[in-house]
């Protein structure tokens, strides 16, 4: 078959997805879209009647919103794998997934940096936070982990959002082309005049090899320095060196789930089975039951670490955690992220779709169990038994973090009807495939 | 008066460059435009690696020098001892550095290949140049200006 006919096979397929939406596709943007409006107006009613309408207090003062936020940066990260990595590792099925991952983690990161500034509370001064000499010419401790968030993640945002567009440059080409009137001025616009001369392809290439070669470190230094949030501190539960593998694994892992809760239906609703097969899904598969292991592995160590280490208030948090007041959470995390994911060694459960689809909904649920149980169970039982406390989330912390998802699902939403959910230049390279 | 040849077939078309460039047509006065990237293309038209890498190098290079720089200056312009460590803690601004390096050179890369490229081309968005799933060979009758080299 000649690249012409190929390409303009690929080109029908991919595009036939950005058609009229379905009245299934306008309910579910109206229901992400009512969230998220939902969780910005209860953002604005924590701001005006401050911060005690939240349930983070003495001792629990991380709760939801700090879980939140380590939750949607470890979701952010499968995208840079699946773009990054596995482009320098010349994986071929990345080109299934790697456009709505760019999506997915662009559009995570931005939900994630949303919580630092709902948990600060005064949300208007956030600029604080940013290097700048204040008043009294005294500049940021850059001692302190919480800068070296800012720095990792507006780093990491900065460098996925390029990723994404450069990879979408030639395929904005190709919707100009197809596409008329102002859509077509729109796609005029961010294709920046690309021609696909040998002279730009040329340059292109090198700046794909280079951004995908920037951003592969990445995916360890950012969830790792979120890790050092915690772990850079004394408290029992978070003081411990096994964190920033641990948590860069838990990312990949929650990420890869959040992958496939988004591929399986995506590909049946827009008839896409040609292109993200059986076999591209179960790869992902894989990746997840392999990281899976690495984070029960994390979980034994952590345990073992606390137990041989004869610190007395370590085995008391381990000890609180397994058998204290959110040892429900802390059970159902184990089945979620441990025990159920084991069943991807059995292959035809490995290429069941709709197996996949529950499994991967349970992983997200026990790796956001798994945040919260971490910080949590550490705040409440510290060192001073007169300073224990337990903590539940407010109905304004539940609501902010629907508010959340919403945001998350309807700007994905948006991304399926005006961006090509697959990397149409990369599929045409695949004619040999 | 220039000549252009389109092919369907990326195979033809590799064959039929190659040919032009054996019959002595110098790979300045062609001018390719291509579907997908063909690395044999790169080869028969003898272009040099893409000079973007210096930009990148640049960039990062910039990125650490500053993300070490600027922590240490700013803990010196206000000198305040934190938890007992040291002003001048390298550990801590390595975490600092190492995004800024990232940062710029990421930067850097992107900018760098705009310019290479010259886009954002405000003629070309206006009037894009269109040539489909198509590979196209355009010889050109007097060489390609030097911004142009190789139908850029």
């Amino acid at each position: 078959m000649s690249l012409r006919s190929f390409g303009d096979r690929v080109e029908t397929d991919v595009l036939a997805t950005m058609r009229s939406p379905s009245p299934a596709y306008w309910i579910a943007l109206a229901v992400s879209a009512l969230c998220f409006v939902g969780g910005l107006g209860l953002w604005l009613y924590q701001m005006i009647a401050g911060m005690g309408v939240a349930g983070i207090r003495h001792p629990v003062g991380w709760g939801v919103y700090i879980t939140d936020f380590v939750f949607w940066v470890g979701i952010a990260h499968s995208g840079t794998l699946i773009s990054a990595v596995l482009f320098l590792f010349r994986a071929r099925f990345r080109s299934s997934f790697n456009r709505s991952a760019e999506a997915m983690t662009v559009i995570a990161v931005m939900t994630a940096g949303l919580f630092p500034l709902i948990h600060l509370g005064r949300s208007w001064i956030f600029y604080w936070l940013f290097p700048y000499p204040n008043q009294r010419m005294l500049w940021v401790n850059f001692r302190s982990p919480l800068l070296w968030d800012v720095f990792a993640v507006s780093t990491y945002f900065t460098i996925s959002a390029i990723f994404f567009y450069v990879g979408l440059v030639p395929d904005f080409a190709t919707l100009r082309r197809r596409a008329s009137g102002l859509r077509s001025w729109f796609y005029r616009l961010l294709s920046l005049g690309w021609s696909g001369t040998a002279a730009e392809w040329n340059h292109y290439n090198q700046l794909y090899l280079f951004m995908a070669a920037l951003a592969t470190p990445l995916v360890i230094s950012v969830h790792s320095v979120v890790s050092w949030d915690f772990a850079m501190s004394i408290v029992p539960g978070w003081h411990t060196t096994i964190f920033a593998p641990y948590f860069v694994a838990g990312a990949i892992f929650s990420g890869t789930a959040m992958v496939l809760t988004l591929s399986i239906p995506m590909r049946r609703v827009m008839g896409l089975e040609r292109y993200v097969t059986v076999d591209h899904i179960e790869s992902i598969a894989k990746i997840m039951l392999f990281t899976s292991l690495i984070v029960t592995y994390a979980y034994v160590v952590e345990l073992a670490l606390a137990a041989y280490s004869g610190h007395l208030f370590e085995i008391a948090h381990f000890d609180y955690r397994l058998w204290g007041d959110y040892r429900g959470l802390f059970y159902l995390m184990i089945l979620c992220n441990s025990l159920l994911p084991l069943t991807l060694f059995v292959r035809p459960l490995r290429r069941n779709l709709g197996y996949l689809m529950a499994l991967s909904i349970l992983v997200n649920v026990g790796m956001y169990l798994e945040r919260f149980v971490i910080i949590v169970t550490a705040l409440a039982k510290e060192f001073d038994p007169y300073s224990w406390g337990t903590y539940a989330p407010s109905l304004v912390e539940v609501g902010i973090t629907i508010g959340s998802f919403g945001m998350f699902f309807t700007l994905f939403l948006l991304f399926t009807k005006l961006l090509p959910v697959l990397s149409i230049t990369e599929i045409k390279e695949r004619i040999e495939d | 008066m220039s000549q252009r040849w389109t092919f369907d077939d990326q195979d033809a078309f590799l064959e039929r460059l190659r040919a032009l460039v054996d019959e002595g047509v110098p790979p300045e006065r062609l001018r390719v435009l291509l579907p997908v990237h063909v690395h044999e293309v790169d080869e028969i038209l003898q272009l040099r690696p893409s000079p973007l890498r210096f930009f990148t190098l640049a960039g990062a290079v910039s990125g650490l020098a500053i993300g070490f720089a600027f922590p240490i200056l700013t803990v010196l312009d206000w000198p305040l001892i934190t938890g007992g460590k040291p002003l001048v803690s390298i550990p801590p601004f390595v975490v600092i550095a190492f995004a800024l390096t990232i940062l710029l050179g990421g930067l850097a890369s992107f900018a760098g290949f705009l310019h290479l490229s010259r886009l954002p081309a405000p003629a070309k968005i206006r009037a894009p140049e269109e040539h489909g799933n198509e590979f196209v060979i355009i010889a050109l009758d007097a060489p390609a200006p030097r911004s142009a080299e190789h139908g850029a």
